[in-house]
């Protein structure tokens, strides 16, 4: 059987300014309840109300996981390529540094 | 047993977004008749009366905006066209009203029936044709993610159908308990993506299980190595976001997502388990949607059996009880193994979310008594297996 080019999406794309959908919301508040039993300490200082974009949310989405989950934060190291694994990136025109290219094994 | 059981060692759930069998794979139909899926013939009354058809235009982004109502009330709607007699009939015919009700748009109200075209989706369209496509899979309750999502961990949602907070209730325990608790222990996992997209399972299982978690890095390294446990539910990336390695598309295909993110996301997953020889000829996966997200789909849902749990008027939001004894709106859910005959179509069955754990238990447990009714009487799926030697073609995907 012929390989399948799967298409990559367009630059456009990405969107963490994208207002927060319901679901997002639902998973903010949802965090919110577990959140609320931590000792004050250890709260992530962000107002949930306050929180409209998907780049927002990501924000706190994070920091309420990597208290209930840190193991999460570890980065796994192996070859992605030899794993046919591309994340679907969008370039932007930003200052961002140039990533390496990953090489096959 | 038969060579691909035998065979398997690992099951795998990938859980998608908010989209309908017939907008993702109803285009299936014209290639394969036996595919329930469109003539280009359905359609919906608008709010002016006009037939609105179903149309091959489904875009990949910034059509289905703002995100269709798939609330319980809405979705009501959309499947019962506002009849609240009883008993009464589901018609499907409420789609474009239930659309028009969030902005009162004619136009923009006739997207919810767009459906995409195979060329767009090769990945899902591909792995339909080639493995087992279930004509028959239903989101578990006519609602949202949550109370939907809530089925392939417990087989319940504890009477929930909305996206509140709930908690579990004895003696139902979660598939992963169950596996981890069993003698000899079996192994289990949640992947997902990353710390900022998270899981949609957090009051019960992230706060006071989280050693059930693991990241999707985690995941393809466990598929390189052959470390995956015994059953694996992975989740997608549900937000867009910056991480170490640049800008990281949502892949969960939610609207107003990228569909084509999730093609990627779903290539991924299926390359990474077939680039393991061993891995690939010992390991099942589904590929499945939580709930149609308010989109079109031509089949009315069938009734099925209670779990046991009611909600009431208040929290249904329609004036009306649910005993939970019908199934929401249908999505697409894919089989992939090389144990399955190529081109495999089920029909004449019904699987809901709630046969996720009843195969999973059934295969790993064997007989387990505390779980609901549902479950117990949820279709299992891997009699699918059934090829007498093992398939050595199957698709292959380029993803850079």
């Amino acid at each position: 059987m012929a390989v399948i080019r799967v298409p990559q999406p367009p630059k456009g794309a990405f969107n963490k300014n994208r207002p927060v959908s319901a679901l997002l919301k639902n998973q903010i508040l949802h965090l919110h309840e577990v959140e609320k039993r931590f000792p004050p300490a250890q709260h992530s200082g962000i107002y949930i109300n306050r929180i409209k974009t998907e780049g927002e949310a990501a924000d706190y989405i994070q920091k309420v996981t990597a208290r209930l989950h840190p193991e999460g934060a570890k980065r796994v190291r192996f070859d992605i390529a030899a794993a046919g694994e591309t994340r679907a990136k969008s370039r932007t025109k930003s200052k961002r540094k140039r990533q390496p290219k990953r090489k096959k094994l | 047993m038969p060579p691909g059981l035998d065979s398997l060692k690992h099951i795998v759930v990938l859980m998608m977004e908010n989209r309908s069998f017939d907008h993702m794979l109803g285009a299936l139909k014209a290639q394969n008749p036996q595919i329930d899926g469109l003539t280009g013939n359905e359609s919906n009354l608008d709010t002016t009366g006009a037939t609105v058809k179903v149309q091959p235009l489904a875009e990949f982004q910034s059509q289905l905006d703002p995100d269709p109502d798939h609330h319980f009330p809405a979705v009501d709607l959309q499947i019962f066209n506002g009849d609240t007699s009883n008993p009464r009939v589901a018609n499907m015919q409420g789609f474009v009203k239930s659309y028009f009700n969030q902005q009162h748009d004619v136009g923009h109200s006739a997207k919810i029936m767009y459906y995409f075209t195979p060329d767009k989706l090769p990945v899902l369209t591909t792995l339909a044709t080639e493995f087992a496509v279930f004509n028959g899979w239903f989101a578990s309750i006519p609602g949202p993610t949550i109370c939907n999502r809530a089925f392939p961990h417990y087989g319940t949602s504890f009477g929930q159908v909305s996206m509140d907070v709930f908690y579990v209730k004895e003696p139902y325990k979660s598939i992963y308990e169950r596996l981890i608790a069993a003698n000899p222990a079996r192994t289990a996992k949640i992947y997902y993506y990353d710390q900022a997209s998270s899981t949609m399972e957090i009051v019960n299982l992230l706060q006071n299980q989280p050693q059930l978690f693991a990241t999707y890095d985690q995941f393809l390294a466990d598929c390189k190595a052959g470390t995956l446990p015994d059953y694996s539910f992975v989740e997608p990336n549900y937000n867009d976001h910056d991480g170490d390695d640049g800008e990281l598309l949502a892949s969960d295909q939610h609207p107003d997502h990228n569909v084509q993110a999730g093609e990627l996301f779903i290539a991924t997953i299926y390359n990474a388990i077939k680039e393991n020889p061993a891995l690939w000829a010992s390991t099942a996966l589904l590929i499945v949607y939580d709930e149609h997200g308010g989109i079109y789909d031509h089949v009315p849902p069938p009734a099925c059996t209670p779990d046991g749990f009611v909600a009431q008027p208040n929290d249904t939001g329609t004036g009306m009880p649910f005993a939970f004894d019908r199934l929401g709106v249908r999505v697409p859910a894919i089989l992939v193994s090389p144990w399955i005959p190529k081109g495999t179509v089920v029909s004449g069955r019904t699987f809901e979310h709630a046969s996720i754990p009843a195969t999973v238990t059934k295969f790993f447990l064997g007989d387990y008594d505390p779980r609901s009714p549902r479950e117990k009487a949820a279709d299992t799926f891997l009699d699918l297996l059934s090829l007498p030697t093992m398939r050595t073609d199957g698709p292959e995907f380029q993803t850079s």
